[in-house]
């Protein structure tokens, strides 16, 4: 029996270190049970937290087609050379000593060289943080020495670049060499072994088979990161590559539509952050395609014959109000801004003015084109009537003021059907001071001149001008004037209008009705029969639209200013417009060309502007927007005969 | 006692001893030793290759007369077949130099061919290497495209003074640029890990999403000028089905190779005629 076992029980010291010994274990084991069974999961939460990351992958974007079906918008291979530093830790540290024992051998023989005085202030310990970055550096620098071997290239990694992808991306790849061209991808992919580290990774980049076609309209891509909303809010480190959002055009309207949806990986990664074994992996997927009402033939011919000048075309589906063509000139290629606009590509298209979008973006003086206007608003206000006729004679007086018209020797007596094939300023300026200002005003805006049309393109301008008595004096400053009503009745003044109003204007003309939608969605066969253009009915007697029609067919007849844009076999309605215009401080033309076929079946309606460029340039609505007009005729002749009323064989 | 045990492990310890000096000494004495050891057994191989043409000679001198002349003709018609062939091609030469000539069009990259006879095949890495019977006295160069009839072989990978390593279509360390027949849009092939001797297989990926590719219609997978190894147009093997590739961009599938890869017995290797120019070349 042991001393111990004699005073158990008795000796009260024992048992207050017993109870304390027993508190104690009591606690722990409480502790432990505590943090096991009802605290883990917080420490579990904090172990996922500090063991896994995730790497975010955006899916491509969906296609853009026309509304046959060819591609528009695609996605083409995007190479670039990357390694992931994981795979390069060994050799960091291979030539990280290799440094460190030179940089102390250099170290030592200077300080074995510098005099005995001199000795307390020279250091003897190299910067050990530097060097390390230099050693990465020079490793990476080797491998991308070697890509530069193989494909002629001369690329370098900057230290700055290394220390941000460590610190921001490092379970991402490093991008090497970015943008390969497919021979330099084909070369990597032959000469570099399947076992180094270097890889070959392949990405999408916007594709475009037909370069400057509607360029504008389409749109271009930027390389983003990813909208934090999107990251998942738990806590785990999001790597994340670039995604892309559409910047203008369709590509910006209908971003939603076209993005892909992201993919993700889970990554299990070691204490220094390098990644350890993929715990989850989600595939991104590529977003929804789009078929735009777009008619490429249509298009191409839109702007093969646009061709050097600045300017715009619009043809229009009179029924459904689809866009069939859209261009805008000066235009640019696309696949110069895919996969990123280089800073040269940018200034060149800058000093081109080629950004705007001339068909939405910029509005002009609608010259005589407004004159269907002016004569839709005569006849329904009772002015002009079947009977109206005016004696051109070259000049209108109004006070001490004169007005020419453009035949220098007048017209002679004119009715309207007449004043609208030889495009009459006199009969014009009449008809114009008889109705007022107000009576202009108020059918321009019936038609939705000084509304934007909401197309699916963003940044359509504001700066649409239908001008009134109180606009003038709100923005000029002063009251209007007669003068002011004889230039707006012409379509010159404070007028201002885009070639895409103007091409809706003609197609509700087309329809005998004041609106028409636009839209740049091909229709399905059903959404068609419904489409709702929200207007209302023009408002003329039959006799008045025969009247109307018939001087618009006579502007393509013989006799009239439009008659270089004649088709055999096509009844075409139309009216030509030249108008003056200030850009770029110096006086311009601006030639118009805006119409319909066939009259006895209106399908296409089209608007062409051509923007003078220099004083120069002598441009017409006949001899120059015309002839657009006719190139895109032809093709929807060529492409859709039936719709154009010719027979076809079975 | 303790004298036999010490016997008993000596081999252990010389064992340890060569493993250990192996690991010590620098890599660049190891890559000697290697390539010295394969020179060595070089010549073997090479005779015994010679060996077995001239057991093939012999046993076609035992076929009777009737048979030979038969196959004399075969041959002559075989012949002709070639020399026709071989004039059409002269002639197209120099009907797309005319052409480049006019054009001022780059030259594309030419090449003289080697043919040589396959000495070695080692069972444990048969999809994998070949070894063939002409090295650096025929200026076989490293990284030289090899084909036979069926298209391609593979490329060389260590050339020794008689013999050249070839890493066959079929390793999973052969990697080359291919594209499907009348599409130029650059894809990767790879080797694949065979099982057995089956029809051999390689992968395809990085195929755009727009090629489709099915048993009734096979894709035709093609080598590419762009690597810069081999001519363009050779037969890799064929492709019957495609499927979205994991990174939801672009499609991968297998490729059917050509099933006379198993039993190879005479390549050709093509050597480039002047160095590749990185800047003029046709891509």
């Amino acid at each position: 029996m042991s001393g111990y076992d004699i005073h158990r029980g008795e000796n009260p010291r024992i048992i207050f270190f017993f109870w304390i010994v027993m508190a104690a274990t009591a606690t722990l084991v409480l502790g432990l049970g505590w943090r096991q069974l009802i605290a883990a999961h917080k420490y579990e939460e904090i172990e996922k937290r500090q063991t896994e990351r995730r790497v975010l992958k955006p899916g491509a974007r969906g296609d853009i087609y026309d509304r046959k079906g060819n591609l528009l918008v695609g996605n083409r291979a995007h190479y670039s050379a990357v390694v992931y530093l994981d795979d390069l830790r060994r050799e960091f540290r291979e030539e990280y000593s290799k440094i460190i024992r030179a940089e102390r051998a250099a170290l030592k023989e200077t300080y074995q060289l510098t005099p005995l005085k001199e000795r307390e202030d020279s250091q003897l310990t190299p910067d050990y943080n530097e060097l390390q970055w230099v050693a990465r550096q020079n490793v990476i620098q080797r491998y991308i020495d070697q890509i530069n071997l193989i494909t002629g290239r001369d690329d370098a990694v900057s230290t700055r670049t290394i220390i941000r992808h460590f610190n921001e991306q490092l379970l991402l790849p490093l991008p090497l060499v970015s943008d390969l061209k497919p021979d330099e991808y084909a070369r990597l992919i032959e000469q570099v072994p399947v076992q180094s580290p270097i890889q070959i990774h392949t990405d999408t980049a916007r594709y475009y088979p037909y370069g400057v076609a509607a360029a504008h309209t389409l749109g271009y891509v930027q390389k983003v990161n990813p909208d934090p909303d999107t990251i998942p809010n738990d806590g785990i480190k999001t790597y994340t590559f670039k995604s892309k959002i559409g910047k203008t055009g369709l590509e910006r309207s209908f971003d939603e539509l076209l993005s892909g949806e992201i993919g993700a990986e889970i990554w299990r990664v070691d204490p220094l952050g390098f990644q350890d074994s993929l715990l989850d992996g989600k595939t991104p997927r590529q977003g929804e395609d789009l078929i735009t009402s777009i008619d490429i033939d249509l298009q191409m011919a839109a702007e093969t014959a646009l061709g050097e000048r600045t300017g715009a075309a619009v043809a229009l589906d009179v029924r459904t109000g689809e866009v069939l063509a859209i261009a805008s000139h000066p235009s640019y290629d696309l696949n110069d801004l895919s996969p990123f606009i280089p800073r040269k590509t940018f200034g060149e298209i800058n000093e081109r003015g080629a950004w705007l979008n001339r068909t939405l973006q910029l509005s002009y003086p609608p010259g005589s084109t407004f004159k269907l206007l002016t004569s839709i608003a005569g006849m329904r206000h009772g002015t002009l009537t079947l009977q109206t006729e005016h004696d051109c004679q070259g000049v209108f007086r109004l006070g001490n003021r004169i007005f020419h018209c453009h035949a220098r020797y007048g017209h002679g007596v004119v009715d309207e059907a007449a004043a609208i094939e030889g495009s009459c300023n006199i009969f014009y300026y009449a008809e114009g001071l008889r109705m007022g200002i107000d009576v202009l005003s108020a059918e321009a805006k019936r038609f939705g001149l000084a509304e934007r049309t909401g197309i699916e393109v963003p940044y359509e301008t504001k700066r649409l001008v239908v001008p009134t008595k109180d606009w003038k004096r709100e923005r000029v400053g002063s009251g209007w004037v007669p003068g002011d009503t004889v230039n707006t009745a012409i379509g010159q003044g404070f007028l201002l209008v885009t070639p895409l109003q103007m091409a809706t204007f003609i197609a509700s003309i087309a329809r005998d009705e004041t609106r028409t939608q636009p839209t740049l969605r091909a229709l399905s066969y059903v959404e068609a029969q419904q489409v709702n253009h929200g207007g209302e009915p023009v408002g003329l007697t039959r006799n008045q639209r025969a009247e109307l029609w018939e001087g618009m067919e006579r502007v393509v007849g013989d006799g009239g200013t439009g008659r270089l844009v004649q088709i055999d076999g096509l009844r075409i309605a139309g009216k030509t417009g030249t108008a003056d215009f200030r850009a770029h401080g110096k006086e311009v033309n601006l030639a118009w060309f805006v119409g319909f076929a066939p009259v006895e079946n209106p399908q296409i309606a089209i608007a062409v502007m051509v923007e003078g460029t220099s004083s120069l340039d002598s441009y017409h609505g006949g001899s120059t927007a015309g002839p657009v007009a006719k190139d895109i005729f032809l093709e929807f002749i060529e492409h859709y005969p039936e719709r154009a009323g010719f027979q076809v064989a079975r | 006692m303790a004298k036999l045990r010490l016997d008993r492990i000596k081999p252990l310890v010389a064992l340890c001893a060569f493993l250990l000096a192996w690991w010590i000494i620098p890599t660049t004495v190891k890559s000697f030793l290697k390539a010295s050891f394969s020179e060595f057994q070089a010549p073997a191989w090479v005779a015994t290759s010679y060996l077995d043409d001239l057991e093939n000679f012999w046993a076609r001198r035992s076929h009777s007369k009737v048979e030979l002349i038969e196959a004399g003709r075969e041959v002559a018609r075989a012949k002709s077949l070639y020399q026709f062939n071989s004039q059409r091609k002269e002639t197209l030469e120099n009907e797309i130099q005319r052409l480049e000539a006019i054009l001022n069009l780059p030259s594309r990259r030419e090449f003289r061919y080697e043919v040589a006879r396959v000495v070695r095949r080692d069972l444990n890495a048969w999809w994998q290497q070949i070894v063939i019977r002409k090295g650096k006295d025929f200026d076989i160069p490293v990284g030289a495209a090899v084909v036979f009839s069926g298209g391609v072989v593979g490329r060389v990978v260590e050339v020794g003074a008689f013999t050249s390593r070839v890493e066959l279509v079929t390793s999973p360390n052969f990697r080359m640029a291919a594209n499907f027949e009348g599409d130029k849009r650059p894809v990767v092939y790879q080797g694949l890990p065979q099982s057995g001797f089956g029809d051999p297989l390689g992968a395809v990926h990085d195929a755009p999403q727009d090629v489709l590719a099915s048993t009734q219609r096979p894709l035709k997978l093609l080598s590419t000028r762009l690597g810069g190894t081999f001519p363009p147009g050779l037969m890799i093997g064929r492709v019957s089905w495609l499927e979205p590739g994991n990174t939801g961009i672009f499609q991968a599938g297998e490729v059917e190779l050509d099933d006379r890869l198993l039993s190879l017995h005479e390549v050709a290797v093509l050597i480039p005629l002047y160095p590749i120019d990185l800047q003029d070349d046709v891509p």
